[in-house]
Parts: structure tokens; sequence; C-alpha cells
């Protein structure tokens, strides 16, 4: 009795340090292909897995997701065949987004509709998404993959946080979402799981302002200075932030709260106007756009009824 | 040498009287409930010792850096794999103690040809009311424990760890008397401190029925800050922020202990 269980023979860790630890995350799953999942959770694993995983730089956790096979990295698959069921699949599709850089701070803004095909799914959908107290993740693309990232960012972010016991830094946070991109490639191939975020937060190391970004499905990230727009509707809004920008009466970055809300709004309802697939307003239901505020005191997302007034007043 | 059973007994004996006296030096650690959250506080020197489990947990250690950190990374990842995998809300202190780290940490102390940890362990969980607010004491051992659990008909709303046993019975005797789960933060900010102070008094040479005085306390703790500081956390009770974790520190911290 009473053998060394925890503690590594020595030429088990010169094997690991040789082959290296990514190779290593699946053997290291104790139990082989028995998903996680299945256990009742007293007698998981993962206590043992999570010691010896140390070694491995514990900050990362899609890693720990996937040494618990709780997430799994798409394979590049071709393009699904004409006729084939793959094919035939209309996924949700999540619409236009935008993000702009204000006197206030940088505003995100998001429709609601949420269409499959010719198919509005769902009407009040959520697409602008907070990950910590001074970031925001906006999405246009597949909701269900899009989500999903999301969480795994957020907890991404919160589990760096607590491990390391500092926040990570801006670049850190965009890398982090770059990489998710990457991973989900597969499904962007398979024509099934295509997201396009905008990726906005607040810089409190560097020079202490706004940081704005968008993404391309593969994972590329771009920032920009002034502003951002993706999905179906985002010709029309780019086109509309352009104007504004440019031969507006103020540039963006100087526009006052009130202004850049009716900016937003005015961009939505063009893109609206020509899309099918972005729900603008709809003024029966009363629906509007969900706009959040970042600034460096945090994140406020607008009051319904304050964007309702706004609408009517110079949009309407 | 183990493969008698009485030589078994005599080596968990002798580990266990080891490990007390690793332990026996460690700096005191208060948590208690407050109306509106958990308070943590700890006089130390420069090592972090109160720390974020999760969006409702928080925790502090005394014992070895190296199994301190070790028992708090996992503690954080499962606590994380859980809330990503089903919701924060099912995350709970009391599983994660009861059914993952105490075992784990037994098994670590009665295998003697293994190293255990050298590690006592408080952790919090905030609820909705004081009433629902949970406290943990963890040992090397896997011996928990728990006030505030379900069935725990007058549970103590605060828990303490310290390096020996005399200590931790004064710390909570202490709290017993002055401890009032409804009180404001500035409030359990000094029973806090008091009971940290009464936890880390040298010992009185015949054996003291009563506590220190207040006075004795308060020389006792000035005398002790000047080579140390204070470190504090709370743990919020109604924030709209999912994440209830909040260092306390700067001009914060000087309002309170002022």
């Amino acid at each position: 009795m009473g053998t060394a269980t925890r503690g590594w023979g020595r030429a088990e860790i010169a094997r690991r340090f040789e082959a290296g630890h990514a190779r290593l995350a699946e053997e290291d799953a104790q139990g082989g292909s028995e998903p996680i999942e299945a256990l009742p959770p007293a007698h998981r694993p993962v206590i043992g897995d999570a010691i010896e995983s140390l070694g491995a730089g514990g900050s990362d956790f899609p890693a720990l997701l996937r040494r618990h096979a709780l997430l799994k990295e798409m394979a590049l698959l071709p393009p699904a065949v004409a006729g084939s069921p793959a094919s035939a699949f209309i996924p949700t599709q999540a619409t236009t987004i935008l993000a702009f850089k204000f006197s206030g701070g940088v505003l995100v803004a998001g429709d609601r509709r949420a269409t499959a095909g010719n198919t509005v799914v769902y009407d009040r959908a959520d697409k602008v998404l907070e990950i910590d107290r001074h970031s925001i993740m906006a999405i246009a693309g597949v909701p269900a993959t899009a989500w999903e990232m999301a969480r795994v960012l957020e907890h991404s972010l919160q589990y760096f946080r607590r491990t390391q016991l500092q926040e990570m830094s801006v670049d850190g946070k965009v890398r982090a979402l770059s990489k998710l991109l990457r991973d989900n490639f597969g499904f962007v191939m398979q024509g099934v799981g295509m997201v396009v975020p905008i990726f906005a937060t607040y810089d409190f190391e560097g020079d202490g302002s706004a940081r704005l970004y968008f993404y391309d499905a593969m994972g590329a990230q771009f920032e920009v200075a002034e502003y951002a727009a993706t999905g179906s509707g985002s010709p029309g809004v780019r086109g509309v932030l352009f104007y504004e920008n440019r031969w507006g009466r103020k540039p963006l970055h100087k526009l006052r709260e009130e202004d850049a809300v009716t900016v937003a709004l005015r961009a939505l309802d063009t893109a609206a106007e020509a899309d099918t697939a972005t729900g603008g307003v709809d003024r029966h239901a009363r629906i509007f756009p969900i706009i959040k505020i970042i600034s460096r005191e945090g994140i406020k997302t607008l009051p319904e009824r304050q964007i309702a007034a706004r609408f009517k007043r110079t949009v309407a | 040498m183990i493969e008698e059973p009485y030589r078994w007994v005599e080596a968990i004996a002798n580990r266990r009287e080891y490990i007390e006296t690793q332990l026996a030096p460690g700096s005191p650690i208060a948590a208690l409930s407050y109306r509106d959250g958990i308070l943590f506080v700890t006089i130390g020197r420069a090592r972090q010792k109160l720390f974020e489990i999760y969006d409702r947990i928080a925790m502090g250690a005394i014992g070895h850096p190296g199994d301190i950190e070790r028992l708090r990374v996992v503690a954080i990842e499962l606590a994380s794999t859980e809330g990503f995998t089903r919701s924060a809300a099912d995350v709970s202190l009391r599983r994660l103690a009861f059914y993952s780290l105490s075992p784990v940490l037994k098994t670590a102390f009665e295998q003697v040809y293994g190293a255990p940890y050298l590690a006592r362990m408080i952790f919090a969980e905030v609820g909705a009311v004081p009433d629902d607010d949970l406290f943990l004491r963890l040992e090397y051992d896997g011996a928990i424990t728990a006030n505030g659990l379900a069935g725990d008909a007058k549970p103590l709303r605060s828990s303490v760890i310290s390096g020996t046993a005399r200590a931790t019975e004064w710390m909570e005797e202490l709290l017993r008397r002055e401890h009032d789960s409804n009180c404001t933060l500035q409030r359990a900010m000094q029973v806090a401190l008091d009971a940290w102070s009464v936890g880390s008094i040298p010992p009185p040479e015949e054996v003291a029925r009563e506590l220190p005085s207040r006075e004795a306390l308060r020389k006792h703790r000035e005398e002790k800050l000047a080579g140390a500081s204070i470190e504090a956390c709370v743990l919020e009770r109604n924030g709209v922020a999912a994440i209830r974790y909040r260092q306390i520190v700067g001009e914060e911290l000087k309002g309170l202990i002022a």
C-alpha cells in the first residue's frame, strides 16, 4: 500500500518533457473514451487530471476543456456536396451588428433578428454580448456557434484572471477570440458555422482608450480606428457610417452620446430597408436594437425606453 | 516499515504532528457575514492569501505556497468546468469541497510514501441573505467543518483558520460574542481584525479562561502591522454583475480600518 500515485517517476517526467504536453493531453484523460458528462460529478477524474495538467501552464481554458473532451476542434472538411443532406441544411443566422468610437467611448449595436433562409426564426435575439466588465463581443453569423464561442471566451478571460491573479491584456483577449474562430474553420468550410464578430474593449494598460476590432471567418483580426460593421446588412450600415463620419455635422469620434445613438439607429434602419434579414426597428411590436456603451467606468446597456424616445424624435 | 497496521497508525500520527508544526506559525484568516456580503480578512507580509475561486466563492489558506497553489488551481478548474458545461448556478461550494477536494486531501494524507498537502483552507459562498451564506474549513487530512449547511440549526455565520487549535477556538469564541451577521462592512472589519488578533497573540504561560482585552488586542495588532499589512476581500451579496468577488484595497481599506 501507499505507493505514490501523485508523483511522477523521473522517466515519466522526462518522457513528457521530450514529447511536449500537447500530444499528451489525450493520453492524460483518464478513462479513455468515456465522455466526462456521462459520469456523476462525484466520480469525475477531473481532479487528478487537473493536478497533472499544472505543468502544462494552467491558464488556458480551452485547453482545459479539450483535456476533458468538452470542446472539440473541428477538422477541416470539404464543402458539402450538392444534393447531400448537409447541403440542404439551412442554419439560423444572426445579422447586422455595428460599432463605432464616439466621445464617450465605444458604442456597439445590433438588430434583433435571426433568420434561416427566408424564415424569420426569432425577433428578439441578443447579438451584443458582454464578455467581461469592459469587453463586448457582437456577433453576426450562426448563433449556435457564436454564443458557444462567447461562453468559451468569457470563461477563458475569467479563468485566466482567477488562476494568474491578473487581468489578461487587450492583445491577449483579441488573440483568444481569433484562436476560437480559427478552431471553428472546419464548420465554416461545411457552410454551417460562419461567425463574423466585432470585439470592443477598453485598454487600461496602453493609451487608456477604447479599442475596436472586427474579424473575418478565419480569425484574422482587424483593428479599426473609427467604425466597424458586419453581417448581411453591413453594406448599408457602412455606407451610413462612412457618410456620417466624412460629411456629417461632426465626425463620429466627436459625437455626444445621444447623437451617437441616433446614428446607430439610422444605420440599422437603413440596413433593414434593403436587407430582409436585418430586423431594424419593429414599430408594431416595439422591438428596438440593443445598444451598449463601453467607457472607462464599464459597460452600460441603454434602457429600451431611452432608445424608443430617441428613435421617435430623430429617426421615425 | 508499514507492513504492520500499528506502524501505519504511528506513521500517520507522526505525519499529523509534522504538518501541525509546519502550519502553526500561519497567520490566521477570518471570514464573516455582514449585511451586504461576506468579508475575508488576514494580515500578512507579501504573499497573497485570499483568492477568488468563482463568481460567489472565495478562499483563504495557510500552509506551503506550492500546495496552496495546486489546490487553488484545482478548485478554480473544477468550478470553471462546471460553470461552463452547466451554468454558474450549478457551481456549488458544498459539492466542490465534499465530493472533490476532501477525498483527494484524505488520500494524499494517508499515503505515507507520498507527500501530503501542507495546507489548511477556508472557503465561503455568498447567498441571497446572511442565513444562506456557507462557510467551510478544510483540513490537510480532508476533514471539513461547515457552518451554514442545510439542517444546521444555529450555525455561526463565520469561519476561521489559524495555526493552532487553541487559536481557532479563541477566534470562534470572540466571533460568537461580538459578531452579528447583519452588521455593516465597517463593523465586520473591526470584528474580523479583533478575531485575527486574538488568533495570533502569543498564548499566556498559564491556561487563560478569559479572552484578552480589546486594548491588548489592538496593541498586539499595531505591533504586527509595523512589519505587515492587512489583506481583505469581499463577496458582495447584491451585485448586478455575476462576479461578486472584490479585493478591498487603497482608500476603501483605509476608510474601513480608520
